[in-house]
């Protein structure tokens, strides 16, 4: 390794590379952009940021092979499942920037806004592809760095710094707890390479168990801290509160896709030998989260928050895709978050609309008596709640019952149960919002500000997860093939 | 022989400046203290005969990161006594989580793979080898995507922390240039009947 010959061969595939090329371009174009235009036209940086996001869609599915291909010497991988989950991120970034056109009209230095989200797309977009823990831990970084800032992007608004503050001092206690975690298993194998971390684990003996151990419990613990797993939750709900919406939703998916992608391919390329210890893990974290999630749910006031525990909630479902540790598992994640991407962005969609002229419209108490002002976004926000529910014949039911059936399949019934029943405690606290929405009498005036992509990012999104819900079979097709490239 | 004693004087000082740091009561004491430590660690990279990094760690770190600190630190108003409120409630819980940390990393020291004969002996390099050619030959070949990440991070970071800080106050008086470039004599000047 030391004896590098000179010149060096010109990385090969580097076409692959060019998704992630469009958006690094683009988000610093739109930074210098946003320099030379006047205050009425700096709405254009939003929409070159759309336009970024579907050029990168578009190379992204042009530069994916049947064959996974790698370039960088093996340091970055295009296959199906990198494509896949890719497509799913630009999809969340680009629901993102729409929900902030109107929400974000009146700060200042909005460019840079949505420069950050880029930059925090394009850090998620290295970590699904990254092959090592370097590229990884990069993207993360990328990511959570760009997130930090996005959430305590109003700066005037007190909760919006201290958010920004609690997640941005816990996430780095987690990148320390991540790194740690590697330099355990650099240690015990000398690899940072998935595959041949996985190759020496499965030829080591047991001198070195104890140390791997060790080491990939800090990793689990690292990246459950940014993918909101309990027992380290304890950042979301001041997060997702305090963060400007738009945001919100955008890191309740975005980071979470991300996190889950590099998860399973950490745990599919470099740990496999290590899958009893590793379940074992995860079966606690998965338990924990359902309750918290959908226990703590209950108590909040605050939709945005009742949100962040939903997420947590959602987040134990996913993670018995990956105790199943089988195919069927892998590939209900990826319907899981599929589905999850339209729920969550069509809910915060409506939250955001609910705020007018200085209300925040984030209370519960806000939606009472909805059904009778707007009846349209009323049934558009049940279905959401039915979905996230999980009620039968909406998306949500097929994503829970594909974890589900996965989890019970690989031989874990009683986890099966578990989660079951938890799903049932938590529906309670999403029919809760349609009982204020339908059976309340109105409290407030409603006057809610009509955007015509906002009113389209709703009916898009309601009309996805009935027609998932109905006829779910062509997204669980594509997400079994999205598999390709991991197993 | 003698590197083992230098090996044991580096790493047994930093393992006590590292306490210093946790443990020093006066805020300064325990930069004081991290400085020490990095110093040690670097001692460490010089057995390693890994001399660009640890000269790195010194200027680096010590000239730079630490004034840094030291700056913030001294700019900060630190209530130790407001600190210290809930230590009790927190201890319970912080106490468990650091004996099982401490039972684990015990344990995966002791289990062999860290005294196996290949992983202590440090091979040292000839006097031919340069520590910073390698350094930078790898970096800028094989590990270039890293490195080009990495220069994204740090852009992010700079475009983070003036996003955060820098905002027009609308109460705060500004110089309008073109206006002060474009004044005539007439707008200023006032003959006056004595």
């Amino acid at each position: 390794m030391a004896n590098v010959t000179f010149p060096f061969p010109f990385p090969a595939n580097m076409e692959i590379l060019l998704p992630e090329i469009i958006i690094a371009v683009m988000a610093m174009v739109i930074l210098l952009f946003d320099l030379f235009v006047s205050k009425e036209k700096k709405q254009i940086s939003a929409w070159l940021a759309i336009a970024t996001c579907i050029a990168a869609a578009i190379t992204t599915v042009n530069v994916t092979g049947s064959e996974s291909m790698m370039t960088f010497y093996g340091f970055f991988v295009q296959d199906y499942f990198a494509a896949f989950t890719k497509l799913l991120m630009l999809a969340a970034t680009v629901f993102g920037i729409i929900l902030s056109l109107d929400y974000m009209k009146e700060e200042t230095n909005i460019g840079e806004y949505y420069a950050l989200m880029l930059f925090a797309l394009l850090g998620m977009m290295l970590m699904v592809s990254a092959t090592n823990f370097i590229t990884m831990y990069l993207g993360v970084e990328l990511m959570a760095l760009s997130v930090y800032v996005l959430v305590g992007y109003q700066r005037d608004v007190l909760r919006s710094s201290e958010a920004a503050l609690k997640y941005f001092i816990l996430g780095s206690l987690s990148s320390g707890m991540l790194l740690y975690g590697i330099s355990f298993l650099y240690g015990t194998t000398g690899n940072f390479d998935f595959n041949l971390i996985g190759e020496a684990l499965a030829n080591s003996g047991d001198s070195a168990r104890t140390a791997t151990l060790v080491g990939m419990l800090f990793v689990l613990a690292g990246m459950a801290f940014k993918v909101s797993v309990a027992p380290f939750h304890m950042w979301t709900p001041d997060a997702y509160e305090g963060a400007p919406t738009p945001v919100t939703a955008f890191m309740s998916v975005g980071p979470k896709v991300a996190g889950f992608a590099i998860l399973m391919r950490i745990l599919v390329d470099a740990m496999p030998a290590l899958e009893h210890d590793y379940v074992t893990v995860l079966l606690w974290m998965a338990v924990l989260s359902l309750a918290v999630g959908n226990i703590a749910a209950i108590a909040q006031r605050n939709i945005k928050r009742m949100m962040a525990y939903s997420t947590i909630g959602h987040v134990g479902f996913v993670l018995l895709g990956l105790i199943a540790a089988s195919p069927e598992g892998y590939a209900a994640i990826l319907i899981y978050m599929t589905i999850y991407l339209f729920m969550t962005m069509g809910t915060f969609a409506i939250i955001i609309l609910m705020r007018r002229d200085g209300i925040q419209g984030e209370l519960l108490d806000d939606f009472a008596g909805m059904s009778k002002v707007r009846p349209g976004y009323a049934l558009a926000m049940g279905l959401m709640m039915f979905s996230l529910a999980g009620i039968p014949f909406l998306g949500g039911f097929w994503a829970k019952f594909a974890v589900i059936a996965a989890v019970i399949d690989a031989g874990h019934l009683y986890l099966g149960l578990a989660a079951i029943m938890f799903s049932a405690i938590g529906a309670f606290y999403y029919i809760r919002v349609v009982k204020y929405i339908y059976f309340d009498e109105e409290r407030v005036a409603f006057n809610f500000s009509d955007n015509v992509l906002m009113k389209a990012t709703v009916a898009l999104t309601s009309i996805i997860i009935v027609v998932i819900g109905v006829y779910p079979d062509p997204v669980m097709d594509v997400c079994r093939m999205a598999l390709a490239g991991l197993v | 022989m003698l590197e083992t004693v230098f090996f044991y004087l580096f790493g047994g000082l930093a393992v006590l400046a590292g306490m210093g740091v946790v443990l020093a009561h006066n805020t300064m004491h325990s930069v004081m203290f991290l400085i020490f430590c990095f110093f040690n660690a670097a001692g460490l990279f010089f057995l390693l005969d890994a001399e660009f990094i640890g000269i790195i760690l010194i200027l680096i770190y010590v000239g730079a990161v630490m004034v840094l600190f030291m700056f913030v630190i001294m700019m900060l108003d630190v209530n130790r006594a407001k600190l210290r409120e809930g230590f009790l409630q927190y201890l319970p819980m912080g106490g468990i989580i650091a004996v099982i940390l401490l039972v684990e990393l015990i344990a995966s020291a002791s289990s062999g793979v860290f005294v196996s004969d290949e992983m202590v002996q440090a091979v040292h390099l000839g006097q031919e080898v340069n520590n910073t050619v390698e350094i930078g030959k790898e970096l800028y070949t094989k590990y270039l995507l890293g490195f080009e990440v990495a220069a994204i991070i740090l852009l992010v970071a700079l475009v983070g922390a003036i996003v955060l800080t820098l905002r027009e106050r609308k109460d705060a008086k500004y110089q309008n240039i073109s206006a002060q470039v474009n004044t005539r004599k007439e707008d200023r000047l006032r003959k006056v009947k004595m």
